[in-house]
C-alpha cells in the first residue's frame, strides 16, 4: 500500500504548494530570479541561508512588489499606552447629554483590572475641523489638524485584549500571544531594504522606558532573526555593539580587519567551495560600514536650526519626540523600510495610559509629540517623500467613554473601538473611515480589526497580506492569519 | 425506488455505448473518480463537515446533494466549484472537467457501500493514512554487508547518484569536531596531543567514549531540547516573572543525557513523571516540561485562553515526540495530514485534568503536587468531559470526546483505561507516554533518530525535524532512517540497550561517513548535482551556534567556569539592551563575573530579555517549539564579535593568559593558534601575526602617550588585539 510519496510530492510542485519540497529535491538545479523570489516570498532563503542562496541572494535585498502601493517605507507613531479616542480624533457630541450617566446596560465589556467603572464624561478639551475636509480633531493635537487634508482617521478600530502587554503584541503582531513575527518583519521579509548600511527596521524606545511585553514586540517569531526590529537610540551610537573600547580606533580596527581578512582569505583558498565562507567574510566589511554610516544616521550637524525648531529639538518637551521624528526622516532618506517611534514607555502614566487624568496624561504626552508629527508631516511633504512614506498614528487600543469613578478624569482601557490614522504613501487625506456608537464605546460601522489595519498597511506598501507568506511548521503562516481585510476606502 | 431507476437507465446507457467504447469512455470509480472526488470536492462535502448540506462521501449524498451528477457539472463548468480560495481560480482542469463529464454521462456508477474517506489514500493534496511515515517500521537490510550499515546505505546512495565520498578528514580535523559535536568545547591542546600520540587502533572510539562519558556531554545534548520544549525561565507578557526553580528541569534534562535515561523513560516521565508508581522528586520535575512555555497572567478571556494553553501543550508535545503538527487540528480536519478534528481532542484530553486555569501561575499548588518542583500534575482523577469545538471556538462546542490517540496510527488506536480507584490523576498522559513509546509507533523512534542525525551532520535525513507530514520535505534516505529508527529500538546482537541514544552517537560517529573531510577534491563538480549535499559525499562545514561560539570564546580565553547546575547566572546586559524592559534594570540582577563565565546553557533566558549577543547568532525564540535553528551570516553578528564587551573581555582574558605562558612572543602567537584552531600557525601567520603586534602596539604606544599606561599596557592591548582577531575569524566559528 505505501505508495512512492517521494515523487508525489515531488511532481506536484508545479500547480501545489509544495515548493520546498521542489527545492530539495532540485538542490542547485534551479536558476533564475522568478523562482528565487517565488522561493523567498515562501522564506526559503531566509531559514536556508547556509544553502544556494547565501552567494546569490541576501534575505535583505531591496525587492520590488508587483501589486499596487505607493509606500516605500513606513514610519509607525506608536502611542504606547492607549489614547482616548473620544479627547482626540473621534468627536462625540452626544456624550455632553448623557454625562455623568452611566453607559447603557447592555452595552458588554471586560472591566480591565477591575476598576471602579464611573459616569460617560465628554471629551476634556474641545474639538475643531482642520484644513479644507475639516476633519474634527482636538485640542490635544493643535498642530497635526494643520495637516487633516493628508489624514485619514479609521474611527473603528477594535482589537482582542484589553491587557496593554497582549494588545501591544497584537497591534504589532496580530496575536495576543507572544512569538509571532512583527508587521516590521513581515514589511522587510517581503520587501527587503534598500540600504544594507543600516538596518531595514528600526525601532525607537520612549526614554521612560520599553513597551510592556518588552522584546516580543518587535521579534522576528518564527523567522530568522535577520528581519527583527533593531532598537535605535537617538544619540551617539544607535545601535548596540556599534563602538568597542577606545583604544581601538577605526585606524586601530582597519588593522585588526586587514589582518582578519589574510587569515580568512587562507582559511578560504583551502576549502573549496567554501562560499558561506565568504558570505561570512563580506559581513565584516559591511560591519565596518554600518560603524560610521550609522552615527550618520543621527547626526544632525548639517541639518538647518529652522529644521530643528520645526520638530521641536533643543526645546521641552518636544526634544525627544522631536529627535526620533527627525531621525525616522533622515532613516527614509537612507532607505530603512520600517521604523516604529514609541511615545511613552514603562507603565502607567508615563505613557497613554490615563487612568488617573487624560487631561493631565494626553496634555503632557500630546504636547510632546504634537509638534514633532507635525514637523514629520510637513518636512516629508515639503522634501517629496510623503508620497513614498506611510505614516501611522495608533496605540494598542483606546479608552473607554467613562471616567474611573465620580468626577474621576480619567478612563480605562477599551478595545472595543478606538481610532488610528495614516497618512501620506497612498493615503485618501481628509477623510473618515468607520464610526464607533454615539458615546464611542464600540467600533458600529465599518469595523476595522487590527487586522483589517495590518492588510491596509502591508497593501499601501505593496504586499498583498494573503500573498506574502512564510512556511513555518507544516503551514503557510501570515501576518494576517486567516483573516484581514484591506480598507481600500483610505487608498487613493 | 428512485435508486433502482437509475440502475436500470444506466444498464440501458452502459448496453447502448458498451458496444463501441466498452469500458474506456466510462471511468472506472476506483481508479479515478474515487481520486477526483476526494482531492477536489471532498475536504468540504465529507460526513464530518456537511458544507452545504452536501455529502460526497457516499453514493446517496452524491445523489441527494448533485442531482446525480447535475448541479455539480454546472457548477463545476462555471469554476463556482471547488470555490476561489484568496481570490485565486480553484477551477478544475479541463481535463478532470472532461473526466467527470464522462463519468456522470456515463450514468455515474457509485459501488454500493462504497464510502469516500479523506484520509484514505495519499494523494497530491494530502497524505492518507498510508503516508510512509505512519507505516510500521522495516529493518531494512543494509546493500553491503561488512561495513557500518550508516555507510552501506549512504554509499549505496552515492554510488546509485555516480557520486564518491570524501577521503577521510585529518585526525586533528576529527578531534576538534568530535569534541564540539558532542562536549560543544574546543579540546585543549594538551587533548589533542593526547589523541594524536594513541596509536592504537580504536583510538577514535576511546575518545567517542571519553567525551561521551563527560559530564559536558549532557550540557550539549541537553540544549537541543530544550528548543524542542520551549524553554524559559520566565512567563513572558507584562509581568513575565520567573519560573521558579524550572532551572530544576533544565539539570533534569542535562542529567538525563549524561545517564544516558532510555527514551522510553525520558518521555514517561517529563509527561506523566506525577503519575508514575515509583514517582520521585526527580520525575516531577520532570514534568516542568509541560509548563515550560509561555503563560498570559492578565489573558483578555481567561476561559478562551485555557484552550491556548491546550494548544500550547499538544503542540509542543506532539512536535517533540512524534514530529507531527497535530495542533493544525484544532479547529478542523488536518489540511495535509490524517489527522481528525477529534484527534486532536483526544490528545487535548490528557493536559484537560490538569491546572489550566489562571491560578498559580498556571499550575498545581505545591500542596497538590507534594513537592516545591516546578511540575505539573492532575487536578483530580475525573475531570469533566473534553468538548470538540467546532472552528475552535468555545461558544460551539460540538460532541464530547472520548480520550484517544491519533486514529491514523490504526494498530494502536484503542480508548483510554479509566484510572485505577483511589487515584489522584487521569493517567491519561502516563497512558500518552505509553503509546508514544510502544514499538509500534512508527513515529517516535523516527523522529529521534532523525533529530540526533541532524546534530550531527547540520540537516537530519527528513529535513523538517519537527514534521514528518505531507508538508515535509522528503526522506533524503528513508531506509537509513528506517534502518536507525528500528537499531534504536531493536539494538542488534552486543549493541547495548534499546532506546539509549549514547549508543546511537557511537554508531555514527564511528561510521566513514562521520569522519569524511568536509572539502571534496570534485567539490564544483558535486555541487553542481547535489548542491544541499543530500546525499552526504562531505561532511557539512558548521558554524558554531551562540552556546557553542560564546563557551568557545570562554574555554579559550581560560575564563570558563565549569559549575554544573543550579540556578541562572545574569549575564551582563548593556544598558541599551535593557531600555526595552518596561521595568528597566530592577528586573536584571547582574551575576558576579565568575558566574558569568558559566557555561551558555546555564545563562537566563528571560522571555522579554533575551541576551543581544545569543539571539544575534540565532538563539530560538523560546515560544514555540524549535526544531533546528536557523542559520543566518549577517553583519550585526560581525558588529557583535568585533565590539560586544564580553568578547573584548575573552580577548584580554587571552592575552593575559598567553603572556603568563610565556614572555616570548613567538610562543605566544603559537600557543595562541594553539589554543583557537587547535594548530600550529604557518611561518606566514606568524609574521602577520607579529606584524600586528607591531603597528598596533607602536600605535597604542603614540595614542596612550598622555594617558596612564600602567593599566593600558599597549604589549598587552597588541596582544589581545591579536586574540580579537583570532576570536573573529572563521576558522574559529566554523567546524570543519
Amino acid at each position: 500500500m505505501p505508495k512512492d510519496n517521494k515523487n508525489k510530492t515531488f511532481n506536484i510542485f508545479p500547480c501545489g504548494n509544495t515548493r520546498r519540497e521542489f527545492v530539495w529535491e532540485m538542490g542547485a538545479g534551479f536558476s533564475g530570479i522568478a523562482l528565487a523570489s517565488l522561493l523567498s516570498a515562501d522564506g526559503f532563503f531566509a531559514r536556508h541561508s547556509k544553502a544556494a542562496e547565501q552567494d546569490t541572494h541576501n534575505p535583505l535585498e531591496p525587492r520590488n512588489s508587483n501589486y499596487f502601493g505607493k509606500a516605500k517605507h513606513c514610519i509607525f507613531l506608536m502611542m504606547n499606552g492607549g489614547p482616548s479616542q473620544v479627547d482626540t480624533f473621534d468627536f462625540k457630541p452626544e456624550l455632553r447629554k448623557y454625562a455623568n450617566k452611566i453607559l447603557p446596560q447592555d452595552k458588554k465589556y471586560i472591566n480591565s483590572g477591575g476598576r471602579r467603572v464611573g459616569y460617560l464624561t465628554p471629551n476634556w478639551r474641545p474639538f475643531r475641523p482642520g484644513g479644507q475636509s475639516g476633519l474634527l480633531i482636538s485640542d490635544y493635537f493643535p498642530n497635526v489638524r494643520k495637516h487633516a487634508d493628508k489624514i485619514a482617521v479609521i474611527k473603528s478600530c477594535y482589537t482582542d485584549s484589553h491587557a496593554h502587554g497582549s494588545a501591544l503584541v497584537a497591534m504589532n503582531t496580530g496575536s495576543t500571544f507572544i512569538g509571532r513575527p512583527s508587521l516590521g518583519s513581515w514589511s522587510v521579509y517581503g520587501l527587503g531594504t534598500e540600504n544594507q548600511s543600516l538596518p531595514g527596521y528600526v525601532v525607537m524606545l520612549d526614554k521612560r522606558g520599553g513597551p510592556i511585553s518588552g522584546q516580543p514586540n518587535w521579534s522576528s517569531g518564527f523567522m530568522p532573526s535577520t528581519f527583527q526590529g533593531t532598537l535605535f537610540r537617538p544619540s551617539g551610537n544607535p545601535i548596540l555593539d556599534l563602538k568597542g573600547p577606545s583604544h581601538l580606533d577605526s585606524t586601530a580596527q582597519r588593522q585588526q580587519l586587514d589582518l582578519l581578512a589574510k587569515l580568512n582569505e587562507k582559511h578560504l583558498n583551502e576549502r573549496l567551495g567554501g562560499k558561506e565562507l565568504a558570505a561570512r567574510i563580506n559581513s565584516y566589511e559591511l560591519a565596518f560600514r554600518m560603524q560610521s554610516e550609522t552615527p550618520e544616521a543621527v547626526d544632525f550637524s548639517k541639518e538647518s536650526q529652522a529644521t530643528l525648531k520645526m520638530y521641536g529639538v533643543g526645546q521641552k518637551p518636544t526634544d525627544e519626540y522631536g529627535r526620533n521624528c527627525l531621525i525616522a526622516r533622515r532613516l527614509v532618506e537612507r532607505g530603512v523600510r520600517f521604523i516604529q517611534l514609541y511615545s511613552g514607555g514603562g507603565h502607567l502614566e508615563d505613557t497613554w495610559d490615563g487612568h488617573e487624568s487624560i487631561e493631565k496624561n494626553h496634555g503632557l504626552h500630546g504636547k510632546e509629540v504634537d509638534q514633532p508629527i507635525a514637523a514629520l508631516l510637513t518636512d516629508l511633504e515639503q522634501r517629496g517623500m510623503l508620497e513614498s512614506t506611510l505614516v501611522v498614528w495608533g496605540g494598542e487600543f483606546g479608552r473607554m467613554p467613562f471616567s474611573e469613578g465620580k468626577n474621576a478624569p480619567g478612563r480605562n482601557h477599551n478595545p472595543y473601538g478606538f481610532s488610528m490614522w495614516m497618512a501620506g504613501g497612498g493615503v485618501n487625506g481628509g477623510s473618515n473611515y468607520g464610526e464607533t456608537d454615539e458615546f464611542g464605546f464600540e467600533a458600529v460601522i465599518n469595523k476595522a480589526h487590527v487586522h483589517d489595519i495590518h492588510a491596509t498597511i502591508l497593501h499601501l506598501m505593496g504586499i498583498d497580506h494573503e500573498a506574502l507568506s512564510y512556511f513555518h511548521q507544516g503551514r503557510k503562516e501570515t501576518l494576517t492569519d486567516v483573516h484581514g481585510r484591506v480598507i481600500k476606502d483610505i487608498c487613493s | 425506488m428512485m435508486f433502482s431507476k437509475c440502475k436500470v437507465l444506466l444498464f440501458c446507457i452502459m448496453q447502448i455505448t458498451g458496444a463501441t467504447c466498452a469500458s474506456k469512455t466510462i471511468p472506472d470509480f476506483d481508479e479515478e473518480i474515487a481520486q477526483l472526488i476526494s482531492k477536489r470536492c471532498l475536504e468540504c462535502h465529507n460526513q464530518r463537515d456537511l458544507k452545504g448540506d452536501v455529502n460526497l462521501a457516499t453514493s446517496k449524498g452524491f445523489q441527494d446533494g448533485t442531482k446525480n451528477g447535475k448541479i455539480a457539472l454546472k457548477l463545476i463548468n462555471e469554476g463556482k466549484m471547488p470555490p476561489k480560495s484568496k481570490g485565486i481560480s480553484k477551477k478544475l482542469s479541463d481535463k478532470e472537467i472532461e473526466l467527470f463529464t464522462r463519468w456522470i454521462k456515463g450514468g455515474a456508477n457509485w459501488p454500493k457501500d462504497r464510502v469516500l474517506d479523506l484520509y484514505e489514500t495519499t494523494n497530491n493534496v494530502r497524505a492518507g493514512r498510508d503516508w510512509w511515515s505512519l507505516q510500521p517500521i522495516q529493518r531494512p537490510k543494509p546493500p553491503y554487508l561488512k561495513m557500518n550499515p550508516i555507510d552501506s546505505f549512504i554509499r549505496f546512495k552515492l554510488k546509485s547518484e555516480s557520486l564518491t565520498p570524501a577521503p577521510q578528514a585529518s585526525l586533528r580535523v576529527l578531534v576538534r569536531r568530535a569534541y564540539f559535536d558532542l562536549i560543544g568545547l574546543p579540546p585543549s591542546p594538551e587533548e589533542i596531543d593526547h589523541f594524536l600520540s594513541d596509536k592504537s587502533p580504536n583510538a577514535w572510539t576511546k575518545l567517542i567514549n571519553k567525551l561521551l562519558a563527560s559530564p559536558h556531554y549532557g550540557e550539549r545534548w541537553a540544549r537541543y531540547w530544550l528548543d524542542l520544549v520551549r524553554f524559559a525561565e520566565t512567563d513572558g507578557y507584562e509581568r513575565d516573572k520567573l519560573k521558579e526553580n524550572i532551572w530544576r528541569y533544565r539539570d533534569w534534562v542535562i542529567a538525563a543525557f549524561n545517564n544516558d535515561m532510555p527514551y522510553t523513560q525520558f518521555v514517561r516521565e517529563q509527561l506523566a513523571g506525577d503519575e508514575l508508581q515509583n514517582r520521585t522528586e526527580q520525575s516531577l520535575i520532570a514534568t516542568g516540561m509541560i509548563r515550560a512555555g509561555t503563560w498570559n497572567d492578565e489573558p483578555n478571556d481567561p476561559a478562551d485562553y485555557v484552550y491556548s494553553r491546550l494548544e500550547d501543550m499538544v503542540h509542543t508535545t506532539t512536535s517533540a515526540f512524534i514530529g507531527l503538527t497535530v495542533k493544525c487540528a484544532r479547529c478542523h480536519d488536518h489540511k495535509f495530514d490524517p489527522i481528525l478534528q477529534s484527534d486532536y481532542y483526544r490528545i487535548a484530553s490528557f493536559f484537560w485534568a490538569g491546572p489550566i486555569g489562571q491560578a498559580n501561575q498556571g499550575g498545581p499548588s505545591k500542596e497538590l503536587l507534594g513537592s516545591n518542583a516546578y511540575g505539573w500534575t492532575d487536578l483530580n482523577a475525573t475531570p469533566k468531559p473534553i468538548r470538540l469545538l467546532h472552528q475552535g471556538e468555545r461558544d460551539k462546542p460540538g460532541p464530547e470526546i472520548t480520550p484517544g490517540f491519533l486514529s491514523a496510527i490504526t494498530a494502536l488506536d484503542k480508548p483510554l483505561s479509566p484510572p485505577p480507584p483511589n487515584s489522584k490523576t487521569t493517567k491519561r498522559r502516563l497512558q500518552f507516554a505509553s503509546w508514544i513509546t510502544n514499538k509500534n509507533n512508527p513515529l517516535t523512534a523516527r523522529v529521534l533518530v532523525n533529530r540526533i542525525w541532524q546534530n550531527h551532520f547540520g540537516e537530519a535525513l527528513v529535513r523538517t525535524p519537527n514534521n514528518l507530514g505531507f508538508k515535509s520535505a522528503p526522506p533524503n534516505n528513508q531506509e537509513l532512517l528506517d534502518w536507525l529508527a528500528a537499531e534504536f529500538m531493536h539494538p542488534s546482537a552486543n549493541g547495548g540497550s534499546a532506546w539509549t541514544i549514547k549508543r546511537l552517537h557511537k554508531l555514527i560517529m564511528t561510521s566513514e561517513t562521520y569522519k569524511q573531510d568536509s572539502i571534496h577534491p570534485h567539490d564544483d563538480k558535486y555541487s553542481a548535482l547535489d548542491y544541499s549535499n543530500q546525499n552526504l559525499w562531505k561532511f557539512p562545514r558548521r558554524r558554531l551556534g551562540s552556546e557553542a561560539l560564546r563557551d568557545a570564546m570562554l574555554s579559550v580565553s581560560g575564563r570558563l567556569n565549569l559549575k554544573a547546575g543550579g540556578p541562572s547566572f545574569y549575564p551582563k546586559m548593556a544598558n541599551e539592551a535593557l531600555e526595552g524592559l518596561s521595568r528597566k534594570s530592577g528586573d536584571w540582577q547582574t551575576s558576579n563575573e565568575k558566574e558569568r563565565s558559566r557555561r551558555s546553557i546555564y545563562m537566563m533566558s528571560k522571555r522579554s530579555r533575551l541576551l543581544p549577543l545569543m539571539t544575534t547568532f540565532d538563539f530560538h525564540d523560546t515560544t514555540v517549539t524549535c526544531g533546528q535553528r536557523d542559520i543566518t551570516t549577517v553583519a550585526p553578528q560581525a558588529l557583535a564579535l568585533l565590539n560586544n564587551h564580553f568578547v573584548h573581555t575573552q580577548s584580554e582574558a587571552l592575552a593575559k593568559r598567553l603572556i603568563e605562558i610565556s614572555k616570548d612572543t613567538k610562543i605566544q602567537i603559537q600557543t595562541a593558534w594553539k589554543l583557537t584552531f587547535n594548530r600550529n600557525p604557518t611561518d606566514n601567520e606568524i609574521n602577520q601575526a607579529l606584524e600586528h603586534l607591531n603597528t598596533q602596539q607602536s600605535y597604542f604606544d603614540k595614542k596612550l602617550e598622555s594617558n596612564n599606561k600602567t593599566n593600558n599596557n599597549p604589549i598587552h592591548l597588541a596582544l589581545s588585539s591579536l586574540c580579537h582577531v583570532l576570536l573573529n575569524t572563521n576558522e574559529f566559528a566554523y567546524i570543519d
